[in-house]
């Protein structure tokens, strides 16, 4: 059992060993035993997207689509289908079709609130702030609990509005109800990343980075081997020149999780630390698993992709041409979400 | 599902999710009393109890009146808990280990999944992994809320079949646990709180109060748009909320009449403000069970229906493992005392409860493939109706 106190406010949650046991047991049960109804399926694909973020496991995110499509062809007029694969969707970052399913749940009655909750993180990836804001806020505003404040501190913290996100961030810790670590592990690592965003701004400091580390050790010792946060320590790491810390936290990462990211960070970090034998290992490990995302999910990896080859990858050419594409995949589905708005709104 | 993913809260924690909650007078021994208390729907085989929860049996002294004209069963203010808490597992891979706190205060402890039943001041201890006792055709029923009519067939599809779940199994004798003079009638929920500053996450009483009977918003002319299971989890079953109470009333006078109109007759007339002829006894929501009356299956309901008939109850009342719930739920609330039977053509679990402790079957070692028959579970009904 794991306690944290932050304004005198104890949280046991289960025990992280615990959780992610019964997250397998959960999605085994899932697949293996039973004859799960479309409820079941689409909950077992928000368990396999839980699962694929913990771990970093991009085979879990086609898994879920996968399972997402198969049962929006099974069951077209299912509200909870088409919001599970919107939500499979949006995680490989297919943005204007999630946003499609999003208005298809609408149309048969699913419930609004929800729907907005998952319009909103849509808008804030893609950038339109503004329109997620109010979404977010209208829905903090109207039941003020642990989800609703907590995505309002997260695309606070996102916009650079530090002081109030971390006001937002306390008051959502503070509604937490449950006891799965996974959504206080999930806000801890969010809150960890405005911290580490705010130490890339020209004028950052130490503290930034000591605050940002707070934050994702939190998340580690809530969730241990919580990928993400566990990729940030290592950035902050880094970033503090303790690159063989760093290598210690991304090695097992790189090994264990099919997210070319790792693999990425790893050789920048071994290149910075003059072990290049072992950084070229890693560099073409990235590159030839970001060629293969690229060509299955440009959407969700063409950044990411062009960000590697303009720094360790070594391929400006090949990132250039990345970045293009992103760029005009992120205005496509920015125009469509404002049109979209805009019908709406008409 | 009976109460199975009953609620957005219980889908974040399946350990927290109880799926179902039994009594029954003990099938081996005269006097005790059995406590089944389920949680995790469909559990993989290494499935574990959470270390930050508590998982509380409460049970209360209930009479059943019909005095003022409605019936009701009604709570007494004596109260005995039974609270089960679990230690994380070993790094050394030894099995997780429980604690079990009676009403008197001892503290026994037991190992999970020992199939030698843990034994000590008059209390049997079982937890670990079981076959789910649950079954029901779970599309079928769906269809039901969606077409607004019957569409069980005559051989349904047992959504749950062959699925696995953690059970907490206590049995004990009532005389020397609760004292001489306890009983004979005694109101049961089983709970899951958080452990520490202790926050109620899931409560159960009868099965699918909240899935059948709170989750459907469509009819209910009050609050449509309230998902209302997780407040109602919430609750102190036996103490409601003045705060949600008339949520809940408007909510089951909604959909127990819609399950009325279900067979085209109105068995169950509502009074002029509305009230369903069920809800108040339907919002005391616990197991009622004679420890006086020896074990016997299909007596689910039974001092409930008697209540109703306004005659003396014959069985032991309870929940014992067996019983069809669905069936009987549906029976009494479409077709009224006296109707036809309903059934939704799932009969029986995937094996039936032996009579012997732990009384739940041991977990499914060989699940079958079930990507063939997803299909066959979410299709719409071919046949209507029963």
């Amino acid at each position: 059992m794991i306690r944290l106190t932050e304004n005198n406010c104890e949280l046991p949650t289960t025990s992280g060993a615990i959780a992610m046991v019964n997250l397998q047991a959960q999605i085994h049960g899932l697949t293996a035993p039973a004859r799960p109804a479309v409820a079941q399926r689409a909950l077992l694909a928000d368990l396999l997207i839980q699962r694929g973020h913990v771990l970093g496991r991009i085979a879990d995110y086609e898994r879920a689509a996968e399972l997402a499509e198969q049962t929006v062809r099974d069951a077209p007029d299912d509200a909870g289908a088409l919001l599970a694969q919107a939500r499979t969707r949006a995680t490989l970052h297919r943005f204007a079709e999630a946003l499609a399913d999003l208005d298809a749940a609408g149309r048969i009655g699913f419930d609004r609130a929800t729907l907005d909750a998952e319009r909103a993180s849509i808008l804030q990836a893609i950038g339109c702030y503004d329109q997620a804001l109010a979404l977010t806020r209208t829905a903090a505003d109207r039941q003020p609990d642990f989800a609703t404040v907590g995505a309002l501190a997260a695309l606070q913290a996102e916009r650079g509005k530090v002081a109030e996100a971390e006001v937002l961030f306390s008051q959502a810790r503070s509604r937490y109800r449950g006891v799965s670590p996974f959504p206080l592990a999930a806000l801890d690592f969010r809150r960890g990343l405005m911290w580490l965003n705010e130490a890339d701004v020209p004028w950052h400091d130490e503290g930034n980075l000591t605050a940002a580390r707070t934050w994702f050790d939190a998340a580690v010792r809530r969730v241990p081997g919580y990928a993400p946060a566990l990729g940030h320590l290592a950035e902050v790491d880094a970033a503090l020149g303790a690159h063989q810390a760093a290598i210690d936290r991304l090695r097992p990462l790189a090994l264990s999780s099919d997210d070319p990211e790792y693999a990425g960070n790893l050789a920048g970090v071994l290149a910075c630390a003059g072990q290049t034998e072992e950084a070229e290992h890693w560099r073409i490990t990235a590159a030839a698993r970001y060629e293969q995302l690229v060509q299955r999910h440009p959407q969700a990896f063409a950044d990411h992709g062009a960000h590697f080859w303009l720094t360790v990858g070594g391929d400006p050419q090949r990132g250039r041409q990345l970045a293009d594409s992103h760029l005009q995949d992120r205005r496509a589905t920015r125009a469509y979400a404002l049109s979209h708005d805009l019908t709406r709104a008409d | 599902m009976a109460d199975h993913f009953s609620g957005p809260r219980a889908l974040a924690d399946p350990a927290s999710d109880i799926t179902d909650v039994f009594t029954f007078p003990s099938p081996e021994r005269a006097g005790h009393l059995v406590l089944v208390l389920n949680v995790f729907p469909i559990a993989g085989p290494t499935a574990l109890f959470s270390d930050a929860l508590s998982y509380r049996f409460r049970l209360r002294p209930v009479t059943a009146t019909t005095a003022g004209g409605t019936p009701v069963v009604v709570a007494g203010a004596d109260e005995w808990t039974f609270d089960v808490g679990f230690a994380p597992p070993t790094p050394d891979g030894a099995a997780q280990t429980g604690t079990c706190t009676t009403p008197g205060g001892a503290a026994i402890p037991f190992r999970v999944g020992d199939e030698q039943p843990t034994q000590a001041a008059g209390l049997r201890i079982f937890a670990g992994q079981r076959l789910d006792p649950f079954f029901l055709d779970l599309a079928a029923e769906s269809a039901n809320h969606t077409l607004e009519r019957l569409t069980f067939r005559t051989h349904g599809v047992n959504t749950g079949e062959g699925a696995n779940c953690l059970s907490i199994v206590i049995e004990f004798d009532i005389a020397t646990v609760l004292g001489p003079d306890t009983g004979p009638l005694l109101g049961v929920v089983g709970e899951t709180l958080t452990s520490g500053h202790p926050v109620r996450l899931e409560r159960m009483g009868r099965p699918e109060i909240k899935n059948f009977l709170l989750q459907d918003k469509k009819f209910d002319p009050v609050n449509r748009d309230l998902e209302i299971r997780d407040i109602y989890n919430a609750e102190d079953a036996f103490n409601l909320s003045p705060s949600y109470v008339e949520a809940y009333r408007a909510r089951l006078n909604a959909n127990l009449a819609f399950f009325d109109r279900l067979d085209g007759t109105i068995d169950w007339p509502s009074d002029e403000h509305g009230n369903h002829p069920l809800t108040e006894l339907l919002l005391a929501d616990y197991l009622v069970v004679d420890t006086s009356k020896p074990f016997t299956d299909d007596s689910f309901l039974e001092i409930e229906r008697a209540v109703l008939a306004g005659r003396p109850h014959t069985t032991c009342g309870g929940r014992p493992l067996n019983d069809d719930i669905v069936d009987i739920l549906y029976t009494l609330l479409v077709g009224g005392l006296d109707g036809p039977p309903i059934s939704d053509g799932v009969d029986q679990a995937t094996q039936p409860a032996t009579r012997s402790f732990p009384y739940l079957v041991a977990p499914n070692p060989d699940p079958p493939d079930v990507m063939s028959v997803l299909s066959a579970a979410s299709a719409p009904p071919a046949e209507t109706p029963s």
